[in-house]
């Protein structure tokens, strides 16, 4: 029997194992070029830059200006698409500035809209401006929902306006039986606003999961006009937030962890807000991991580095608020099965100086995977430009945070 | 016996060139077009074109159509996003993508529930439900570059709050204004830019979508603008109208637009509706030359 063994090369083996390993690239290289391979669409010479338009070309000469400027414009995205990301990604994504997710900050504030005046027949009455306010969108079981209608002009000024008739109902799919209907109660406020509370589980459809369309009938000078209001209720809740919260300084975070009672395992997408000492909204927390069945802990991490960069620094104690989450069940409709909301003031945190909180960028293999990508396509669109026309001014390869738009 | 044996320096420099093979190789730039409400793609078959136009015509580097169905729920729909992400966008492949319309809510909401989680790394050849079979690994997320939004309704669509469509479609009910903002996190793009271009060739539906539109989608949606809906967003010089601005920039009147989302084309000019006719057209064709200059 033979048996391979290793032992000390040889100059010869290592030659021999140099042009092996040429040739491979060589023909790998060579195989690039294969017309039989998936290719690039011939790019045609007109087209769109990075930010704009581009004018059609007609000549050869304009052909090469063309050209150079799709060149230019391919420097301008590779380096905005790494420098933006190596920028961005010294935090995780599970714990971001506050700033970047603007809508999110502030959950349990109403939706409010604004739209012309939708009458029988299908049109619009563009003098008649109904707005509408609703306090939330998704419910949990055994949550409610405010909602709110009034009446204006072009200018800003209240019309009269009166509730006809508002009943609720669960949106079925075609040629499903119908599901049940209830009436809602609207009524006017000290102004000028219809108001009405919808519990779904205080009626007929508490056991309906999915969107349930209320649909509002008024009057205003005369016409007869409706809106609707959509909720997508749950009506059960997969998992119970049980114990306190409690605080701790991680390997790379301060970390608030909510136990949670898992009745239905799956994955869980939760976030909190992180306000500070004066309630200025500093952070978004988020959480987004498989759970599996009993005693749980959703994990919402303030990143050190987040915390150590942000100039002026946070005022402590930072204050963990207003956190709602779900079960998402994939490649179902409905998709979720929402958590219990908590409202307000969660948790207050113990820390009171940044001394022992870690300050060090976020590592991942997803962050190396993409910086190296977006880094080798930089430096082929700077080949590129620069083989195309030598004498091209090629932008500082560093990256300045003043040129980042995020 | 005698023993035949290799240097360990041999076992080095091939095992370096295979990896150096593998990188070269394997590493293949994919084009995704997600299409929008209506549907009409084979959903699975990524070479099924129709809902676009010719499939001859140029549209980036190796160019697939994630076909859905266009009527049924985003949530329901999102697998068939994930199954092509996971197919070309895993691995040493990496994806530019193109989203038109509903596309838009649809991929977004897919990277803001699914774009952190484990994937399956993938061959990359799909089986008739458009599938590929796992290759070895498995990575956090997907590879994408950026992405190319025509026409966007994450925001949704007034049409859909008018009841101006069939209200029994899982779809339009997630195309209400305030269900599409509130479906997930659109600003959780896993620091992947979406390049956004508003057309504003709208008439027939004025009186309902608020400031400029395409005839589908407002501005305040195909602009990439947060917040609640029904914000009246416009091209310069409308007086009575805040201006969308381009790039990230906050809009005139304060209104701002999602993290990682830019507008790169604001229809100055009113030369494009919503609609691709079925040969790239519209908005969509603005998308198409984007995407065959820059996704290569």
């Amino acid at each position: 029997m033979k048996r391979w063994s290793i032992r000390p090369i040889s100059l010869r083996h290592v030659w021999l194992a140099l042009v092996v390993a040429a040739t491979l690239v060589v023909g790998l290289f060579w195989h690039q070029d294969d017309p039989a391979l998936p290719r690039a669409a011939a790019a045609p010479p007109a087209g769109l830059h990075f930010l704009g338009p581009v004018p059609a070309v007609t000549t050869a000469g304009e052909d090469r200006t063309m050209r150079r400027r799709q060149l230019a414009g391919q420097v301008r995205l590779t380096q905005h698409t790494y420098c933006s990301y190596l920028q961005q990604a010294r935090y995780p994504h599970t714990s971001r500035p506050a700033a970047q997710h603007p809508d999110q900050l502030y959950p349990n504030q109403p939706v409010r809209e604004s739209n012309p005046m939708r009458v029988a027949g299908g049109d619009s009455d563009p003098g008649v401006l109904v707005q509408t306010a609703q306090s939330r969108v998704y419910l949990a079981a055994g949550e409610a929902v405010e909602l709110s209608l009034r009446a204006v002009d072009a200018r800003g000024a209240a019309v009269p306006l009166v509730v006809t008739r508002a009943l609720a109902q669960g949106m079925v799919a075609q040629g499903a039986r119908p599901a049940p209907r209830v009436t809602l109660a609207f009524s006017q406020d000290d102004g000028d606003h219809w108001r009405a509370t919808f519990a779904p589980q205080a009626g007929a459809l508490a056991g309906f999961h999915g969107t349930i369309r209320s649909e509002v009938r008024f009057s205003v000078n005369g016409r007869t006009g409706v809106v609707l209001f959509d909720v997508i209720h749950s009506p059960e809740l997969p998992a119970i937030w049980t114990g306190a919260p409690r605080e701790a300084i991680g390997v790379d975070a301060l970390e608030f962890t909510l136990p949670l009672d898992v009745r239905l395992p799956g994955r869980y997408v939760v976030s909190g807000r992180i306000d500070d000492a004066l309630g200025r909204p500093f952070a978004l927390a988020s959480f987004n991991e498989l759970l599996g069945q009993g005693t749980q802990a959703v994990a919402l991490r303030v990143h050190g580095k987040l915390l150590h960069d942000a100039d002026p620094a946070p005022p402590l104690p930072l204050v963990l608020r207003d956190v709602e989450g779900y079960l998402l069940r994939e490649n179902a409709d409905p998709d979720r099965l929402l958590l219990a909301r908590r409202e307000g003031p969660v948790l207050v945190s113990r820390t009171l100086s940044l001394d022992g909180v870690p300050d060090h960028a976020w590592q991942s293999e997803e962050r190396s995977r993409y910086l190296a990508e977006y880094a080798k396509d930089r430096a082929a669109a700077r080949e590129h430009l620069a083989a195309f026309d030598p004498a091209a001014t090629l932008p500082p390869a560093e990256c300045s945070e003043a040129g980042l738009v995020q | 016996m005698k023993h035949r044996r290799i240097p360990y320096a041999f076992y080095l420099v091939c095992t370096l060139c295979l990896l150096l093979a593998s990188t070269v190789a394997g590493a293949t730039n994919y084009t995704l077009w997600i299409n929008g409400r209506s549907g009409g793609g084979a959903p699975g078959n990524y070479s099924d074109f129709r809902y676009w136009g010719p499939a001859a015509t140029p549209a980036g580097i190796n160019k697939q159509a994630v076909n859905w169905d266009g009527r049924s729920s985003i949530a329901s729909q999102s697998g068939r996003v994930r199954d092509a992400l996971d197919c070309f966008c895993t691995g040493q492949n990496w994806c530019y993508i193109a989203t038109y319309s509903a596309g838009d809510l649809l991929l977004g909401y897919t990277l803001a529930n699914y774009g952190g989680s484990a994937r399956t790394v993938t061959n990359a050849s799909a089986n008739a439900n458009g599938v590929c079979a796992a290759s070895g690994g498995v990575q956090t997320g997907w590879n994408l570059k950026w992405v190319r939004v025509a026409a966007g309704a994450a925001g949704g669509s007034e049409l859909a709050n008018a009841g101006a469509w069939t209200t029994s479609e899982p779809l339009v009910q997630d195309l209400k204004t305030s269900t599409a903002r509130a479906m997930y996190n659109h600003n959780d793009t896993r620091n992947v830019w979406f390049y956004r271009y508003a057309g504003a060739r709208g008439t027939a539906y004025s009186f309902v979508l608020p400031g400029q539109d395409d005839e589908v989608v407002a501005y305040h949606s195909s602009g990439g603008v947060a917040g609640n809906a029904g914000r009246s967003l416009c091209n310069p010089g409308d007086w009575l109208c805040d201006d969308l601005r381009l790039g990230t920039a906050p809009n005139q009147g304060g209104s701002v637009k999602w993290s990682w989302h830019s507008v790169v084309f604001r229809d100055d000019g009113e030369r494009f509706n919503h609609y691709g006719d079925g040969n790239w057209a519209g908005i969509i064709g603005v998308v198409r030359e984007a995407m065959v200059d820059t996704a290569n």
